[in-house]
């Protein structure tokens, strides 16, 4: 399980006013009535699948979950590698913010917001999942998760269109085409390594005759791997792209298949 | 003036003002600060999943009490008990028609009052040996857990001590028992603005918050 975090800089030293500067204006005023109210009662236990499946261990409670957060600002943010370590095992490993707890939380506690909060925490300490943080620089660079140009995004979708054009005349996906009916965004891998996705989708839009389009510009990615480690920054603009492709294109609708 | 007059007098006004002043405060902290840092709540507030969720949670027509049918039949009781007892209560009733308020309402006749005072003294206790015994409740439980829960109960035993005199054999609890009794609800009512007994109001923008976030989405509220 304890699988080590992978770092940015590995040299990096903690920072415990980053960590504060971080925190700060984070806990507005629900996070901070929750971590106030929380009455303890354990009612989380039973609802979490990582409880449930681990024999019941008591320390896969929700609310035991979120303890870090009032002891790291117990602590000011002077806290070690080794404790972070310690937070990211249990942020990573043993919850993945299915929000099935607050659903029996008397307060409606909303722990998986308290746990982002935590995954964002130690990103800004240089932790995270290895695999996210390459995507999170992919999305930083090149809008989508997969690092895909502009340019090759266009010819595969172009590569695509004449593949399926053999197969059904006619067939056309449309790029950039101003008041189409449905925006299409799709998973940054299918022009990666599944065109034939794409081919199928626009086989299946072309027999039902509707009138869709995918943009050029950033913003064709719905994935959104920014999220999954609090990095919130990333996560808004990774929206925003799509929000305003369809804006420009003046979209009625946008099909997000992630 | 004497110590007897003053947790009469002074303490209890004292004690008033802190639980009505400190719990608005909670309120207007809540609401100026949600304004800035928390503005989901407000783009897209809607009553409908608000009520929807007082509700479902101040009644039990949620999907926890299915899920917990001994601990949440307690609960509500536990709270019932909590809130009708001392307000309802004759002999409290009394002082105020006795105060300068003169305010009077109908009591409780006082063997339900009795039975509820034990009822709620007993699952009092069920929490507090749940909280011990329980691995999973102990792993969660702070030092303040135990003590608002030990507060909480307090005025209610001394309550129950002085209406019946049960610790009257013993000279020091025959003398001072109204004064304890007086000094453990003083005490309980200072406290709640400042511990997570404000949930007694924070329940309402907590459980409210999350409707909002939750309503929109189509989830369960």
């Amino acid at each position: 399980m304890a699988e080590e975090a992978k770092q940015m800089e590995v040299t990096k030293e903690i920072n415990p006013h980053e960590i504060m500067d971080f925190l700060k204006p984070k806990i507005g005023a629900r996070f901070k009535m929750w971590l106030n109210i929380c009455a303890h009662c354990g009612l989380c236990a039973n609802t979490c699948h990582y409880y449930n499946a681990s024999g019941k261990d008591p320390k896969m409670i929700p609310a035991y979950k979120v303890r870090f957060i009032k002891e790291i600002l117990r602590k000011k943010g002077k806290v070690d590698r080794e404790y972070l370590q310690k937070v990211y095992d249990t942020v990573y490993h043993e919850c993945n913010m299915c929000r099935r707890c607050t659903l029996y939380c008397p307060f409606g506690i909303d722990i998986a917001l308290l746990i982002s909060m935590l995954r964002g925490l130690l990103l800004s300490q240089g932790m995270a999942p290895e695999g996210l943080l390459r995507a999170v620089e992919n999305y930083q660079e090149f809008g989508n998760q997969m690092a895909v140009s502009k340019e090759d995004w266009v010819e595969t979708i172009e590569w695509c269109e004449e593949e399926m054009a053999e197969e059904l005349v006619g067939l056309k996906i449309p790029i950039d085409k101003k008041g189409a009916k449905i925006m299409y965004t799709v998973n940054a891998r299918e022009p990666k390594f599944y065109p034939q996705d794409i081919m199928e989708v626009a086989k299946i839009f072309h027999l039902a005759g509707e009138d869709w389009t995918v943009p050029s510009e950033s913003g064709w990615d719905d994935t959104n791997l920014a999220m999954f480690c609090g990095d919130v920054k990333t996560a808004r603009m990774i929206v925003e792209n799509t929000f305003k492709r369809a804006e420009e294109l003046e979209v009625e609708k946008v099909a997000v298949t992630e | 003036m004497n110590f007897y007059s003053f947790v009469e007098g002074p303490l209890l006004w004292i004690a008033f003002l802190s639980f009505i002043i400190g719990s608005l405060l909670r309120a207007v902290l809540f609401f100026s600060v949600s304004r800035k840092t928390d503005k989901i709540i407000y783009q897209h507030f809607r009553w409908k999943y608000v009520l929807t969720t007082f509700g479902r949670w101040l009644l039990p027509v949620n999907k926890d009490v299915a899920k917990n049918p001994v601990f949440w039949p307690l609960a509500y009781l536990f709270h019932i008990c909590l809130i009708v007892v001392p307000i309802w209560l004759s002999g409290h009733i009394t002082l105020w028609e006795e105060s300068r308020l003169e305010w009077s309402w109908t009591p409780i006749p006082d063997g339900l009052a009795d039975w509820m005072t034990l009822i709620f003294l007993a699952i009092a206790i069920f929490f507090l040996l749940r909280r011990i015994f329980s691995a999973d409740i102990r792993l969660l439980s702070t030092f303040s857990d135990y003590f608002i829960l030990v507060i909480t109960a307090l005025p209610f035993m001394t309550g129950y001590f002085l209406t019946h005199g049960t610790l009257d054999s013993i000279g020091f609890f025959a003398e001072n028992m109204q004064l304890i009794h007086m000094l453990s609800g003083e005490l309980l009512l200072i406290l709640i603005p400042f511990t997570k007994l404000s949930h007694f109001i924070l329940f309402f923008f907590s459980r409210g918050a999350t409707a909002v976030e939750f309503g929109r989405r189509e989830y369960s509220v």
